[in-house]
């Protein structure tokens, strides 16, 4: 028996216990207010769950990542080569055997800079331990990041980051994400919107507790476990950021962009072309898997013996 | 009959999972007061925005200087140009990312525009291009800045013929910063 049911039965079981009292209720009136209290509760029931699923999913703007710990697989983290905004080369590569937290941020936005003091924290705490943060600035211009990194006295290397750099990584749908990847260059987990600073730090030292380079079979998310999502090179163009397009010759290519300039993105309020969402929104799940889907079909048809 | 509360809580349940899932948070049109304009004159346009349930953009005129301000970015194209913007005043909000409120816009707001017609405007429709620029958060993270197209169609109509004025609901009693 479903709840509604049980509630059912004990409030028929109530009016039962008052037929000899002068309340008594007729067998139709009795089916009509069961029949009327089912639909209230399925209601209700509709409309918690709904709220509840509302709210982890604005809390959290990454509701499709969120999976169970045991499921989570732990991809190689894309090695990525930028210009630190002091000039320097700043590789992912160059940090391997370290703990690394690579943070997704911005100067615009407010709640990367709750996180960022903490990351100064503890760059300081655990540097000598073989940790590094790196910071990554989306969307940003070099003035604002240089004030904020001067503000907020960083004590690591920032560069701005690019929609290339953005697919190689699923795509950023929100800042701040964070990344901790171990030292044999796995990420271990993703952190989507404001984490607090006691769960970067649980991760970062069981981590570091790992002096091997191999994969830590150990580690336990000690925030909400979020799906980790990469990219890949082929899929980090600037062309069609999200999707692989190396198999295209350059007429196929045109004739692609044809086609996602035609169609339309249908995400929410979207009005863009898939082309201008795929180039202007590489966080776009929607422009991403509708533009994945129509690669597909042309290569599938491309691929038809011809009769 | 029984099924009914499952099938009823099944449908909401996918309809919040797919609207969750939706990445632009800002959508609108654009609408004038008027059906149609004669060649000379200046009317008003307005941007009927909603921001969804959760999120903020913030002020034309933001609090902190570090924050991105919703702007609306028409191009003018002859015979219509544009004339003054009108932004409205933003709500004063608490976020658990800053220590004082900062002025957002949440729900739904109105921008509202004039559109100048050139005198020697030929009786037809042109369409006024542009968008409304914003960058918008939640309580947690934020999204990057994005454009929300824009394009109005303008009926030009010899002044022989009547115009009647359209939209009331979103001109009327309008106010602005």
């Amino acid at each position: 028996m479903n709840g509604a049911e049980v509630c059912c039965s004990l409030f028929i079981v109530y009016r039962s216990s008052l037929k000899n009292s002068a309340f008594i209720v007729s067998a139709f009136e009795e089916r009509i207010m069961k029949k009327r209290f089912e639909i209230v509760s399925g209601a209700v029931v509709a409309i918690l769950v709904v709220a509840g699923l509302y709210w982890l999913g604005v809390r959290s703007m990454a509701p499709a990542h969120r999976v169970r710990a045991a499921t989570i697989t732990h991809p190689m983290a894309p090695d990525f080569t930028l210009t630190d905004i002091n000039g320097a080369k700043l590789s992912l590569s160059d940090y391997k055997g370290k703990v690394i937290l690579l943070d997704f941020w911005a100067s615009w936005c407010g709640p990367c800079r709750i996180e960022i003091p903490w990351f100064v924290q503890m760059q300081d705490r655990y540097r000598d331990q073989g940790f590094a943060v790196l910071g990554v600035a989306m969307q940003d211009n070099p003035d604002s990041v240089n004030n904020f990194y001067q503000q907020f006295h960083l004590n690591y290397p920032v560069a701005l980051g690019n929609a290339q750099l953005a697919a190689l990584y699923g795509g950023i749908y929100g800042l701040p994400t964070s990344f901790v990847i171990g030292r044999d260059g796995r990420i271990y987990s993703q952190h989507s919107g404001t984490t607090g600073a006691v769960v970067f730090q649980k991760e970062i030292e069981q981590l570091l507790a790992d002096k091997s380079e191999n994969e830590d079979a150990d580690f336990t998310p000690a925030g909400e476990p979020e799906e980790i999502e990469v990219g890949t090179p082929a899929e980090a163009n600037p062309d069609v950021p999200g999707v692989d397009i190396s198999k295209l010759t350059p007429g196929q290519l045109a004739d692609y962009k044809k086609q996602l300039e035609g169609a339309k993105c249908t995400c929410g309020g979207c009005k863009f072309s898939l082309l201008q969402c795929r180039r202007d929104d590489t966080t776009c799940p929607v422009s991403k898997k509708m533009a994945r889907e129509m690669i597909k079909q042309m290569q599938d048809a491309q691929d038809k013996p011809k009769t | 009959m029984r099924r009914f509360p499952i099938v009823l809580a099944s449908l909401v349940i996918s309809a919040a999972v797919a609207f969750a899932q939706a990445p632009k948070v800002v959508s609108g049109h654009m609408v004038l007061d008027a059906n149609a304009v004669h060649a000379g004159s200046t009317v008003r346009a307005a941007v009927v925005a909603d921001v969804e349930s959760g999120y903020h953009i913030n002020d034309h005129v933001p609090t902190l200087d570090y924050l991105i301000p919703t702007e609306l970015k028409l191009q003018p194209a002859a015979p219509l140009s544009v004339g003054d913007t009108k932004y409205p005043k933003g709500s004063p909000q608490k976020f658990s990312f800053l220590e004082t409120p900062i002025s957002v816009y949440q729900g739904r707001l109105v921008v509202r525009a004039e559109v100048n017609v050139a005198s020697d405007a030929k009786p037809g429709s042109y369409d006024l291009k542009g968008s409304l620029d914003y960058q918008a958060c939640n309580d947690r993270a934020c999204l990057p800045p994005t454009s929300l197209p824009l394009t109005l169609s303008v009926k030009v109509v010899p002044r022989s013929v009547a115009t009647r004025p359209a939209n009331a609901d979103v001109f009327h009693g309008l106010k602005s910063n």
